[in-house]
């Protein structure tokens, strides 16, 4: 039997989906929509596909979405020609009939526990990378989420966030003791945030250098690249197919690869092992949308000069998760006054 | 990226314009560091923002040939001959007007037959033009060439309606000579002369409609009003002296009888609306017209919006090939020659 080498976990909506949910319309489109209908976000498919291709990684999704979607979602998963090893879904009917109205749009409450789960089925120091989007708390449930596994948060601190966010105690409990099973260490490599809402990368500064905002899938592909989970033809090809499915300009993927670079979130060194890698493989491959790609990158990069990227000293070495909460609350918290209920 | 406000209007309005037109690539030239540092704190689409770095600056107080011989990598020349190299369309800059017109003449070519580059301006008027009923006029030359001799007038005519046509969406602008009277003897000699040459020239794609009084310009009777820079600058900035004049008395009245206060605050929605159309802001910039390329020389004291406006009018105005429009109208005219309006 192969290896684990790698878990990749990803968020649904708005990460993998194009969803609208902040409209009642949007949600109700969304919940009747067909398989085919659904529209996912550019060059995520060809991620993913690449990442299943890459090595002996499993792919896991963790969707806000009721489970009566199951059906439909996995079948759009399947026509974007994605597999994956595990799909969780949240249990709103079964919410919504306990009278737990809160956990409908809680998130802190849901994805913990399930990402704690996930961690224990697995229990050896098997990295991770995790997608989500800006729309939520994602940042913050996965960041809180890599510090629990590596040892660096408290139960304590658990504790405090879910009483702040309004989780229900049993769950909070459950949660709590899940955190007893598991092995520490050091695994989450990367979480990824997609910008659906174009939310400023400064914002993320608080969540330190694993949190790395992204504006699309080709950014994920090449900060992948950078850490060798994908190769160079890899990367190509999720460029290639956010150009021809989603009509994506070469400009537009150099203007974002050399985003990254000025971000500080791609090196130099990436950029140019990239370009010696390509070299060889444009030329090999013979494709123009490869050569064009190639050439497009490099000259955004060299366009830089001597500008220095951001420095890595903006973004934070430790996350202060109620201070997190307290200035930048996601769409997790519950209203005032309603913890001191349950006291 | 010059300006009273700049950087942080000049990228506020830039990360504006990159979500709200994601058809207009943007092209940012200066401090690479400055620039990503700011930018990462405000929502943008790097997908259509590219940064070219640029290590000086021109500073307002500088003299244009002092400061570009100085600082061979100051922004507004670098910009100037990424436009020439063809990796931007058009330069708008809201800094120093000399330096930008002294940094364009050293990198882009003179269209051939026009001896003189014109700035122009735009002024609102009472009539609206073209599909966009665009309520500003274009006034031409408004200072760069004081002693404008008849192929100057005429060269300026013919630009100023390649110009119109393309920003108003205004297939045949009227074009006037501004003069003294509306008979076609009335003026100095080089205005005489110019009416003669336009008014043969006009036709197809040429409306000359003779010459207008100063009382026109405000009225809109035409669309573009030519003029020498020595004129134009006297009645710009006689416009501009009313329009301020009249705010004062109005600020005046309100202050001195309840009656007059009364009545303002019954006009204040039709005064709003005033405002709104006299808006220097929603027009952004004025084009520096001459030269191959484009230059819109955005107000110094231009906040994002305007900045964001002054783009999009470039955008607009550099689709097509108008500068060959203007170079085969005055071909047509029976002008002299490159050569011979050189000399």
């Amino acid at each position: 039997m192969v290896e684990l080498a790698h878990i990749f976990r990803w968020d649904l909506d708005k990460t993998y989906l194009r969803t609208d949910f902040e409209t009642l319309r949007g949600l109700v489109r969304s919940a009747f929509e067909k398989a085919e209908q659904k529209q996912a976000v550019p060059g995520a498919s060809a991620l993913l596909r690449e990442l299943r291709a890459s090595g002996s990684h499993r792919i896991c999704f963790i969707s806000g979405s009721p489970r009566q979607m199951r059906k439909v979602l996995e079948q759009k998963l399947k026509l974007d020609g994605v597999q994956f090893d595990e799909f969780i879904l949240k249990p709103n009917v079964s919410n919504l009939l306990r009278g737990r109205f809160r956990a409908l749009r809680e998130q802190v409450g849901y994805k913990l526990p399930a990402l704690l789960a996930g961690r224990l089925a697995v229990n050896r120091p098997v990295p991770e990378t995790l997608f989500g989007d800006d729309a939520e708390g994602d940042a913050f449930i996965y960041s809180l989420y890599a510090d629990i596994v590596r040892g660096a948060v408290n139960k304590t601190m658990v504790a405090q966030v879910f009483e702040r966010v309004g989780t229900y105690p049993d769950v909070a409990a459950r949660t709590l003791a899940l955190i007893d099973g598991i092995e520490l260490s050091d695994v989450v490599r990367r979480i990824f945030i997609i910008l659906d809402k174009r939310s400023p990368p400064a914002r993320f500064d608080r969540y330190g250098a694993r949190v790395v905002p992204i504006y699309n899938y080709f950014q994920a592909a090449a900060v992948l690249y950078q850490d060798r989970v994908l190769d160079a033809p890899a990367l190509v090809r999720v460029a290639l197919d956010m150009v021809g499915r989603a009509s994506y300009e070469v400009s537009a993927l150099a203007s974002s690869f050399q985003d990254l670079v000025r971000r500080g979130r791609l090196s130099r060194a990436s950029t140019h092992r990239l370009g010696a890698e390509l070299d060889g493989a444009a030329a090999l491959a013979g494709g123009d949308g490869v050569v064009s790609l190639v050439t497009a990158l490099g000259h955004r990069v060299r366009a830089l000069g001597s500008a220095r990227a951001q420095p890595a000293a903006t973004l934070a070495e430790q996350v202060d998760y109620l201070a997190a909460l307290a200035e930048d609350p996601p769409r997790l918290l519950k209203p005032p006054g309603a913890g001191k209920k349950k006291k | 990226m010059g300006g009273d406000h700049a950087p942080d209007e000049v990228l506020r309005g830039a990360a504006e314009l990159s979500i709200a037109a994601p058809h207009v690539q943007i092209l940012l030239v200066g401090d690479g560091d400055l620039i990503t540092e700011r930018l990462r704190k405000l929502r943008h689409d790097p997908e259509h923002i590219a940064v070219h770095h640029a290590s000086q600056r021109v500073e307002m107080h500088e003299k244009p040939g002092d400061a570009l011989a100085q600082k061979p990598d100051c922004s507004v020349l670098v910009g100037a001959r990424l436009v020439k190299q063809g990796e931007a369309a058009a330069l708008v800059t809201a800094g120093h007007t000399g330096a930008a017109v002294l940094a364009c003449s050293r990198h882009w070519k003179r269209i051939p037959g026009v001896r003189r580059a014109a700035l122009a301006a735009v002024y609102p008027t009472e009539i609206r033009r073209g599909e966009k009923q665009d309520p500003f006029s274009l006034i031409l030359d408004v200072g760069a060439t004081i002693d404008a001799r008849a192929e100057d007038l005429v060269a300026f005519a013919l630009m100023g309606s390649a110009y119109a046509a393309r920003v108003s969406r205004n297939a045949k602008p009227r074009v006037a000579l501004l003069s003294n009277g509306s008979e076609a003897g009335k003026g100095p000699p080089e205005v005489v002369r110019a009416h003669e040459i336009l008014q043969q020239h006009t036709g197809v794609n040429f409306n000359f409609i003779g010459n207008v009084e100063g009382v026109d310009i405000p009225r809109g009777t035409a669309d573009v009003v030519v003029c020498s820079g020595f004129l134009g600058n006297v009645v710009l900035k006689m416009l501009e002296g009313i329009s301020e004049t009249v705010v004062e008395l109005a600020r005046y009245a309100y202050k001195q009888r309840l009656a007059w206060k009364l009545g303002l605050m019954m006009l204040s929605g039709g005064l709003k609306r005033l405002k709104e159309v006299t808006d220097w802001e929603q027009y952004g910039g004025a084009p520096i017209l001459g030269f191959d390329r484009l230059l819109i020389k955005a107000h110094g004291r231009s906040r994002a919006r305007a900045i964001a406006n002054a783009v999009k009018v470039a955008a607009k105005a550099s689709q097509g090939a108008w500068a060959q429009e203007v170079e085969e109208g005055l071909r047509q005219s029976g002008l002299p020659t490159e050569g011979e309006a050189a000399g």
